[in-house]
């Protein structure tokens, strides 16, 4: 205890008289514009430091947008479609009878290569890990379904389609809630980002406005200290301090305003459409399903029902497809919408004379109007609807590329700019401030 | 040098707080054997616990006379407001192979049972095809008639007194009985040794209650359709299937590692089955009955669906009349 108390008191003298020191030094007029000079280009340092981070950071999340989020919320959208149409082609397949058409068999083999590649582009995201290892572990169990039931319809065994029924339900309870949750949290961490993205950076203005101010009170002071009216190097700061002011600020708008049109012009635009195209996918789904059970299908009728009119609505003007058109200000998205529109009224006419047919047991007659491979046929009116809405993402896809692009590109040159900026701060302030301190030499 | 090895402490503490870097693990989910759509466990338990004799339910309603010549129905009668319609609207099973399933070649239903809808729409229409096929579960079938969504029902309809209060049924058509289908390496003999075992029926048949009774006391899982119990013995969720040897016959035709085992433990009449207010359409399908077992067309049909795999091609059933 004692000895504490002694080494404390013992503390060497040599700082406490350089405190002592300063502190007189401080108060002399020389003193206090080394400080100054000290001030200004340490704040220079920090200036420099904050906004090229500041502005890296924000090229980071515009990159990140365009790069990461949209891709992978684009994937996860994929992954839910595709699961959805390999269900439909597989029903349909079934319908078909005998050996499935080359086609269909085709097409499922798309859908699941289509699942499968985008959900290894899901693989290293951290946004949803259970719906990920769900749809990771059962998606070989029903492809190993389907293809048991393949195995059993060559032989002509019935057994064949009960595989193909609880490959289906497999699909419609595990995996495809599986592949929805991974799209909603994907939609969410892109709808996150944007929001992120598009915020102004209002510290890093703050920042800069207050070494303005600052530099502005310095020459302010020396002028009433010196009594001169005009001192080059700190107004060479000042001018450099207003330029990086105002750089930033109009990089800065210029990304909120292009990030603010790529979700109008993109995300906006393609989130209605990948549900349109969920409608249409559903809506197939289900009328094959009514023709599969036979006679039993009131329940799957009745959602062909909702999921065509949430699709299109009374008459194609509403409901999703009606949504999507009167977002776009493109006239050849347009023109594909239309295209879509007219192949949706169409399928209704032509799913209006299947459910006539069914019910009045001309089941082949049904059965050749769902999965034929003439022009009115309501497969044929499905796959042109969908090429037509593919067509209209592609390009609400691309204009949201476009507009993330130019975002980026306004940030390309601010940054080293920021820090030659900065250095300028630094470097015109302490010769200015030397200036004046050369006279007390 | 105290304060020296007392801040190296208290670094390596604060390192030790922040160290545990997320190394990816292998989490390996157990893989969850999928499902057939609507399976289910035991039934709710029946208050009959015998099978209810309190009536002859197989013996049904006499033919009011011969035929009528095709097309041309007594006036007012359930045929002629089918005739007038131009179809029979049937309910059937497009599952159970060789009963009553839907070819996977042909996409067409064929079978058994759908061969005497054939003999009914030659006598109604003169044209054995004006049907129109409505799959149904083997649960639906009372409700389906009762609600007039099907004229007719031929779907392994095993007749029962239970039953014949809810619809009406034709005489018997076929004659079949309750067994087991097993794997073929299994030392199951009969019914007797399934005790503890899961064992797979339909939900709403006779089997299913059948089974409830066995002093054995199986598991029971109940699936929609016939084929269901095929798949979940496969993929080895079931132990064994029980029901009438038709259709484990048919079964068993699908996949040569199963064989039907012990003896018949439960009767198994089958009815074809109307609303239960269309009696006029009960006399007329016996008649049809009555004919197609006398000229043949029967036993034609019984060998070019079942041939020998029941034992030597049997007698048509006896039909049995309420006077």
């Amino acid at each position: 205890m004692a000895g504490v108390i002694t080494r404390a008191a013992a503390v060497p003298r040599a700082p406490v008289r350089l405190w002592r020191f300063a502190r007189k030094f401080g108060r002399s007029t020389p003193g206090r514009l080394t400080g100054i000079a000290a001030g200004l280009v340490l704040l220079s340092i920090v200036v420099g430091l904050v906004t090229s981070t500041g502005v890296q950071g924000k090229s980071d999340e515009v990159r990140d947008l365009a790069t990461s989020a949209e891709p992978l919320s684009v994937a996860a959208q994929d992954i839910y479609r595709a699961l959805q149409d390999a269900d439909a082609t597989a029903s349909s397949a079934f319908l078909a009878g005998g050996i499935e058409p080359a086609a269909t068999r085709q097409q499922y083999l798309a859908d699941i290569a289509q699942a499968t590649s985008a959900l290894t582009l899901e693989a290293g995201t951290q946004t949803a890990g259970n719906p990920l290892e769900t749809l990771s572990s059962q998606l070989p169990i029903y492809t190993g379904l389907v293809e048991t039931a393949r195995a059993n319809n060559r032989q002509g065994f019935p057994v064949g389609a009960a595989y193909l029924r609880e490959a289906s339900g497999l699909m419609r309870s595990t995996l495809l809630p599986a592949a929805e949750q991974l799209y909603k949290a994907e939609n969410a961490r892109l709808t996150a980002e944007q929001d992120t993205a598009t915020t102004f950076p209002i510290g890093e203005v703050v920042l800069l406005l207050i070494t303005f101010g600052l530099l502005f009170a310095v020459q302010w002071h020396l002028l009433r200290t010196t009594n001169r009216l005009i001192n080059t190097g700190l107004l060479v700061a000042s001018v450099a301090a207003a330029v990086a002011l105002l750089w930033t600020s109009a990089a800065m708008t210029a990304v909120t305003l292009h990030l603010d049109s790529a979700e109008r012009d993109g995300s906006d635009q393609v989130a209605v459409l990948v549900q349109a195209r969920f409608a249409a996918v559903q809506a197939r789904a289900d009328e094959t399903l009514t023709l599969v059970v036979r006679g039993n299908g009131q329940s799957y009728q009745t959602d062909y029902l909702t999921a065509a009119n949430r699709l299109g609505g009374r008459d194609g003007n509403e409901g999703l497809l009606g949504q999507a058109r009167a977002m776009t200000k493109d006239p050849a998205v347009r023109s594909m919408l239309d295209n879509a529109i007219q192949a949706q009224q169409a399928w209704l006419t032509v799913h209006r004379r299947i459910r006539d047919a069914d019910n009045a047991g001309q089941y082949g007659q049904a059965v050749q109007d769902s999965i034929g491979t003439s022009a009115s046929s309501s497969g044929t009116l499905f796959a042109d609807l969908d090429k037509n809405l593919v067509s209209a993402l592609d390009s609400a896809r691309a204009a949201f590329n476009q507009e993330a692009s130019a975002a980026d590109a306004s940030l390309t040159l601010l940054r080293p700019g920021l820090i030659v900026l900065a250095v300028v701060i630094g470097v015109a302030s302490g010769l200015g401030i030397w200036e004046r301190l050369r006279e007390y030499w | 040098m105290k304060a020296a090895v007392l801040v190296t402490a208290l670094a390596l503490a604060l390192a030790g707080c922040g160290s545990g870097l997320a190394v990816p693990r292998d989490s390996s989910p157990s893989a969850a054997m999928p499902q057939p759509p609507g399976v289910a466990g035991s039934p709710a338990p029946t208050t009959s616990s015998a099978p209810d004799t309190s009536c002859d339910a197989t013996a049904s309603l006499r033919p009011s006379g011969p035929l009528p010549p095709p097309g041309q129905m007594p006036t007012n009668s359930t045929m002629d407001r089918i005739v007038q319609r131009g179809r029979l609207i049937a309910g059937v099973d497009q599952n159970t192979y060789p009963m009553g399933f839907r070819d996977p070649v042909s996409g067409q239903v064929e079978g058994f049972d759908i061969d005497m809808l054939h003999a009914v729409s030659e006598a109604l229409f003169g044209d054995p095809n004006r049907i129109q096929f409505k799959a149904i579960t083997s649960a639906d079938r009372i409700p389906a008639l009762q609600q007039g969504q099907v004229d007719i029902v031929a779907r392994t309809f095993t007749i029962d007194c239970a039953r014949a209060q809810q619809v009406a049924f034709s005489t018997v058509y076929f004659s079949a009985g309750q067994r087991v289908l097993v794997d073929s390496n299994s030392t199951v003999a009969d019914i007797g040794g399934l005790a503890g075992k899961k064992v797979c029926a339909t939900k709403g048949s006779t089997s299913l209650e059948a089974l409830a009774e066995v002093s054995s006391h199986p598991q029971l899982v109940s699936v929609d359709n016939w084929t269901d119990c095929l798949v979940l013995m496969q993929q080895g969720q079931v132990d064994a299937t029980s029901t009438d040897d038709t259709i484990l016959a048919g079964l068993a035709a699908q996949d040569p590692y199963t064989k039907v085992v012990g003896p018949t433990f439960a009767a198994e009449p089958y009815g074809l089955a109307v609303p239960r207010t269309d009696t006029d359409f009960v006399r007329f399908i016996n008649a049809v009955l009555e004919k197609i077992r006398a000229d043949g067309t029967w036993t034609a049909d019984y060998k070019h669906w079942l041939g020998d795999r029941l034992g030597p091609v049997p007698q048509p059933p006896t039909a049995r009349y309420q006077d």
